[in-house]
């Protein structure tokens, strides 16, 4: 016989059985007594990768960050402070130096020592992992702890930026860990073999992939007044819609929103009761590069007509709502102030001038005014801020007469086609260029790994060879500015702007340490660290 | 039933025609007393005719405005959106994007997946394969398919219409399948069948003209369909980034984070979607309804 | 036909289901652009750091070659490893599962428990005021945009009215029988949206089957005989009416199952196999996407078994044959 009651309630009962399997038991008693708050953090994608020499989202930045320490910190100006390493530098040319803090240790008990730090260098150097150190260590050799507090560095050859550089984007990890596992490249260390190993202020102790990330305080954490974390607990919760994370900020359900808001919803988040928004200033920028390896492109006055065709004002006050300030067309942005150049401006937007240019190169226009020349645009879909800008980069440039045609790609398959140069014009940024003579080095020598424009010029090539053998930093700033001169004048390289952040978070919490960029932001570890909550 | 439209031209369709009104016709005078349906149609045909006149309505929205999410006012009656766009402009010009891609997709997939039920229904051994093949492809995750591959292959109008079509098929075979079976066993078929070798004639001349009101429901099914389709997808960032569609509207209100906080931009494109597929439906269970008037009846 | 060969021929096709899924899934990571090698080899690498890593994964090898260690793989119960996370794809794809399980569970009960009296009601009252009303609500369900109304949802009950949170399934630092409720007022929004979307398909046909059924002759045999019509229409019609509707919940599953949730769960940060698949698609994580897609194929075999007996049940045709 037939009853329609069975049916449901079979399907109840699976649900009800699904929930009963996995209903987790309380802490044992005890634990259960922390009157400190938790604090919730908001972010849109979830973990990749757990191991960060190989990780590459911002989720896996930030959360292994609480995990791993890295040995310099980075001030607003680029320049490099104490972390992990107390003091740093070169002995001689091809020998530099990192004295560590002493006592530190590991939350499972072991001590960290120069050892962790030798291991991990010379491991990143052997395995190749895909992760941003292995590109700062071209010049590295090798690595040894000569005491506990003492690592030595040797170079290949001398290299002004390498100790700095590695010393900023290194995360230091267990030897203890990771070398039994393998090869860095692609040791996973999702915690399967007893849990996470941490020397920053939180260890990672339990995840439910798609929703959270639960860390707890580790008690030993020296870089903070108190030598441990204020918040009993870090989440990161998992929002892949901006939307609904932002609802949950507002909501209470959240306290911070980690990646930067976007450009159009900070000034009514900023008028919103019960949320603040902290302002992060980039060290980054965005940019376009033409593929000088096509024809049309590699002649400098079409480089120039495109340069002249762009609405940079525009795309700075309306697509980032004024967020964003001009690098005078340079590498070197206004927050390297050391190091900026107030004689160098901006290409000016007009089309007039591109059509001249493109006359003048002896392109001759149609009938409707459009010269014979079009352009493939490639852009990355996971940046909304250039998905925005590219239309206004393409109805400039119909307007000097040029075709750009738009394609915007999943993030992993644009990052190959960039690799492999399968572009006419390149549109991206990067979140942190904090030292002129390795950026120039990785974006303008041939081979370079971010020499998206293929340019191989042997007058800006020795500025920056010199450039990386100078250990002195006023003697390395003029060499900069000429370089920099250059490629804004051959328009190697089009630098449109750095953006300031906002993140926001809610006011019950306060005490947290802005850092540049939003890599670091206010969830670098120091900051969620010294974070407290009112009442 | 829908006899009389299988039935030969040259024998007495005239005189029939005559003495009681074609079903056709009677379907649409029941329909025409349906508020529903007639309603549904006219909304149907002014988004149509709103695909159609979007140049006269509004500018093509392109470059930049300088008030960005404004709410509705007298300059801009959608609105705003982040870059000072024109909402209404974007709606208008959306139409058609998102009626070409409804069309198109919808008719490769009722062509291919309608061929396919007749010629199954007609050679029975085929059959058995056709069925066995859709069926497969109706346990299939479609959208998540859809989404692999729009992905991989790159995001272009192309694309989505192919890619919607080439997964929407098996339901309109299954759908009209059931229906040609029924035709193919009525005794006017066999008949033709001592009549003509040619299946071509039979199946364009008999089988065709009997399923084609099911057809009709499917188109408008379909269609309607692959407009929530194509919005979900280009909502995920795999739409056409080079034309306006009314997914791409809410995808940019997605990224732009102003979907609780500039309730206009979400809004008028989810109701031009709502107003759609509401319109199809209705108006496809309307015709069904009037179709079958006469059993539903006793 | 004997029980045995029934479940046999059963167990079969839901074999010839999953292979066909796996193929098609096979076939169209490997023939369509997109390069598997991006997601585990950095194009920096040196050439041959690039083809070791890329000979480890088997992606040297030809199609043919690798369709069939890829098979026999499978048979083993070894979905593979991951490219993106270097983790065992099954560890990746069942924490996930369930969730989206109890999604699709949860709002199926709602969708048939209110369903089948709208159904009722608008078969009854067919071309009336209440059959109209019936129709339209149902309809309305199903031409909405899910996450316009996702975040709609979220705007009133979660943020206004505080009545639910916001993302997730389930709070942090809740317990026991906490858990449960946590778990519960988590689901509840995203569970209406599916509700919503699905509900009308399982009205309409509900309503279509019951007025056919109506006007067969048992059911005039039955009104003649003096059943009362309430009875004839609750007991003699919905039953024959079920049939069609108990295959369409088996169809629902696959659709929101498989496809519809993908949009709730992003909107509602839903921690289900939806979003896993789209996040696997961004990083062309091809084993996990073989496994999603493997994983999914399983689930709608099981859905269509539990649909067959259910048909069972209902149809003593079938229970005799069986």
């Amino acid at each position: 016989m037939f009853r329609p009651r069975t049916a449901l309630a079979g399907a109840a009962a699976v649900a009800v059985l699904f929930t009963a399997a996995c209903a987790p038991s309380g802490p044992p008693a005890g634990e259960s007594a922390v009157s400190d708050a938790t604090l919730t953090i908001a972010t849109t994608t979830d973990v990749v990768n757990y191991n960060p020499l190989i990780g590459n989202s911002r989720s896996d930045y930030w959360i292994t960050n609480l995990m791993y320490p890295h040995l310099l910190s980075i001030q607003p100006d680029g320049s490099k402070g104490p972390e992990l390493a107390e003091k740093w530098g070169y002995v001689n040319d091809t020998t530099g130096f990192y004295e560590i803090k002493p006592g530190l240790t590991w939350s499972d008990g072991q001590p960290l020592t120069a050892k962790d730090v030798a291991y991990t260098l010379n491991a990143v150097k052997k395995d190749k992992p895909a992760g941003t150190l292995y590109g700062q260590l071209a010049n590295f050799d090798s690595a040894t702890a000569v005491s506990d507090t003492r690592v030595e560095v040797k170079l290949s050859h001398p290299d002004a930026s390498l100790i700095p550089e590695v010393g900023f984007w290194g995360n230091v990890v267990p030897q203890h860990v990771f070398e039994p596992a393998g090869s860095v490249a692609k040791f996973a260390n999702d915690g399967s073999k007893g849990g996470w190993v941490s020397a920053g202020p939180y260890v990672l102790t339990s995840v439910q992939r798609g929703q959270s990330y639960t860390m707890k305080r580790v008690d030993n954490y020296p870089l903070v007044p108190g030598g441990k974390g204020k918040a009993a607990e870090v989440v990161y919760r998992v929002y892949p819609d901006v939307n609904t994370e932002i609802l949950a900020l507002k909501n209470g359900d959240v306290d911070v929103i980690a990646n930067s808001l976007p450009p159009a919803q900070v000034k009514q988040l900023q008028s919103t009761p019960d949320i603040k928004v902290a302002e992060v200033p980039g060290l980054g920028y965005s940019h376009m590069t033409y593929n000088m390896t096509k024809p049309d492109l590699a002649k400098k006055d079409v480089r120039l007509a495109l340069a002249h065709a762009v609405d940079y004002d525009a795309i700075r006050r309306v697509v980032l709502q004024g967020q964003a300030v001009s690098t005078g067309s340079s590498q070197l942005m206004p927050v390297l102030s050391a190091y900026y150049d107030k004689s160098v401006t901006e290409y000016e937007y007009n089309p007039d001038l591109s059509r001249q240019l493109l006359t003048q190169a002896g392109y001759k226009p149609d009938g409707n005014g459009n010269f014979p020349l079009s352009f493939r645009l490639i852009y990355s879909l996971q940046d909304p801020v250039t998905t925005q800008w590219a239309t206004i980069v393409k109805d400039g440039a119909a307007k000097a007469g040029v075709t750009i045609q738009l394609q915007g790609i999943e993030r992993n398959t644009y990052l190959a086609m960039t690799d492999k140069g399968d572009f006419d014009i390149y549109a991206g940024n990067f979140a942190i260029m904090d030292d002129p003579a390795t950026n120039m080095s990785l974006a303008y020598l041939p081979g370079g790994a971010i020499n998206y424009s293929y340019v191989d010029d042997p007058a800006l090539n020795a500025l920056i060879d010199k450039a990386r053998v100078t250990f002195q930093q006023p003697d390395q700033i003029p060499i900069m500015r000429d370089a920099a001169k250059l490629v804004r004048d051959n328009v190697y390289d089009n630098i449109m702007y750095t953006q300031n952040l906002y993140v926001a978070y809610r006011s019950a919490w306060s005490g947290f340490a802005v850092k540049p960029s939003e890599l670091l932001s206010i969830v670098n570890p120091v900051s969620v660290a010294s974070a407290t909550k009112a009442g | 039933m829908t006899m009389s439209e299988v039935v030969p031209e040259t024998t007495t369709a005239e005189s029939t025609v005559d003495e009681t009104p074609r079903p056709a016709r009677t379907t649409w005078r029941t329909f025409r007393r349906e508020p529903l349906g007639i309603s549904a149609l006219v909304v149907l045909v002014l988004l149509v005719v709103m695909a159609i006149a979007a140049p006269l309505l509004a500018h093509y929205p392109t470059g930049y405005g300088d008030v960005v999410l404004a709410p509705p006012s007298g300059a801009h009656w959608f609105g705003t959106d982040s870059l000072g766009l024109d909402v209404y402009a974007e709606v208008v010009w959306g139409a058609q994007q998102s009626l070409l891609v409804a069309a198109a997709s919808s008719l490769i997939a009722i062509v291919f997946g309608t061929l396919l039920a007749v010629v199954g229904a007609y050679f029975r051994r085929i059959d058995a394969v056709i069925s066995v093949v859709v069926d497969l492809f109706l346990s299939l995750p479609i959208l998540p398919l859809m989404i692999m591959v729009a992905a991989l292959v790159g995001p272009s109008t192309m694309t989505i219409i192919l890619v919607i079509a080439a997964f929407s098929w098996p339901e309109v075979t299954r759908v009209v399948r059931s229906q040609a079976l029924s035709v193919v066993r009525l005794p006017y078929v066999d008949a033709a069948r001592l009549m003509t070798s040619s299946p071509v004639w039979i199946i364009t001349r008999h089988v065709i003209p009997a399923v084609s009101p099911l057809i009709l429901v499917s188109v408008v099914i379909t269609s309607s369909r692959a407009v929530l389709t194509a919005a979900s997808l280009a909502f995920l960032g795999l739409g056409d980034p080079n034309a306006w569609s009314w997914g791409r509207i809410l995808y940019e209100a997605q990224q732009a984070g102003a979907m609780s906080t500039a309730w206009w931009l979400p809004l008028f494109p989810s109701l031009a979607i709502f107003l759609l597929v509401l319109a199809s439906t209705l108006l496809s269970t309307t015709y069904n309804d009037a179709r079958n008037r006469k059993r539903s009846r006793v | 036909m004997s029980l045995a060969l029934f479940v046999l021929k059963r167990l079969g096709r839901g074999v010839l289901t999953i292979w066909f899924a796996v193929t098609v899934t096979f076939l169209l990571l490997r023939l369509l652009p997109g390069d598997p090698a991006l997601a585990i080899a950095s194009p920096n690498m040196t050439a041959g750091t690039r083809a070791a890593i890329l000979a480890e994964y088997g992606l040297d090898q030809s199609l043919p070659v690798q369709y069939v260690k890829y098979l026999g793989q499978l048979v083993q119960g070894n979905l593979g490893v991951s490219f993106s996370q270097g983790i065992s794809v099954s560890d990746a794809l069942l924490e996930r599962l369930p969730w989206t399980l109890l999604l699709v569970a949860s709002s199926l009960v709602v969708t048939v428990l209110v369903g089948i009296p709208l159904g009722v009601l608008a078969a009854a009252k067919s071309g009336g005021l209440a059959d109209r009303f019936v129709q339209l609500v149902a309809v309305t369900g199903q031409s909405l945009f899910v996450p316009s109304v996702g975040i709609l949802l979220l705007y009133v009950f979660g943020l206004r009215l505080g009545l639910f949170p916001i993302g997730g399934a389930y709070g942090e630092g809740v317990y026991g029988g906490q858990w449960y409720l946590s778990v519960i007022s988590h689901a509840v929004l995203p569970c209406l949206s599916l509700v919503l979307v699905q509900l009308g398909q399982y009205v309409l046909t509900m309503r279509s089957t019951l007025i056919d059924a109506l006007g067969e002759d048992y059911v005039t045999l039955a009104r003649a005989n003096g059943v009362p019509g309430r009875r004839v229409l609750w007991k003699h019609a919905l039953r024959n009416a079920l049939l069609p509707t108990t295959t369409l919940v088996g169809l629902q599953v696959c659709l929101y199952l498989v496809g519809g949730v993908i949009l709730i769960e992003t909107v509602y940060a839903y921690p289900g196999i939806g979003r896993g698949i789209y996040e696997a698609v961004v990083r062309l994580d091809f084993p996990v996407l073989q496994g999603a897609f493997l994983l999914l194929a399983a689930v709608v075999v099981v859905v269509n078994m539990i649909t067959d007996i259910i048909y069972g049940v209902l149809d003593p045709r079938v229970k005799a044959a069986a």
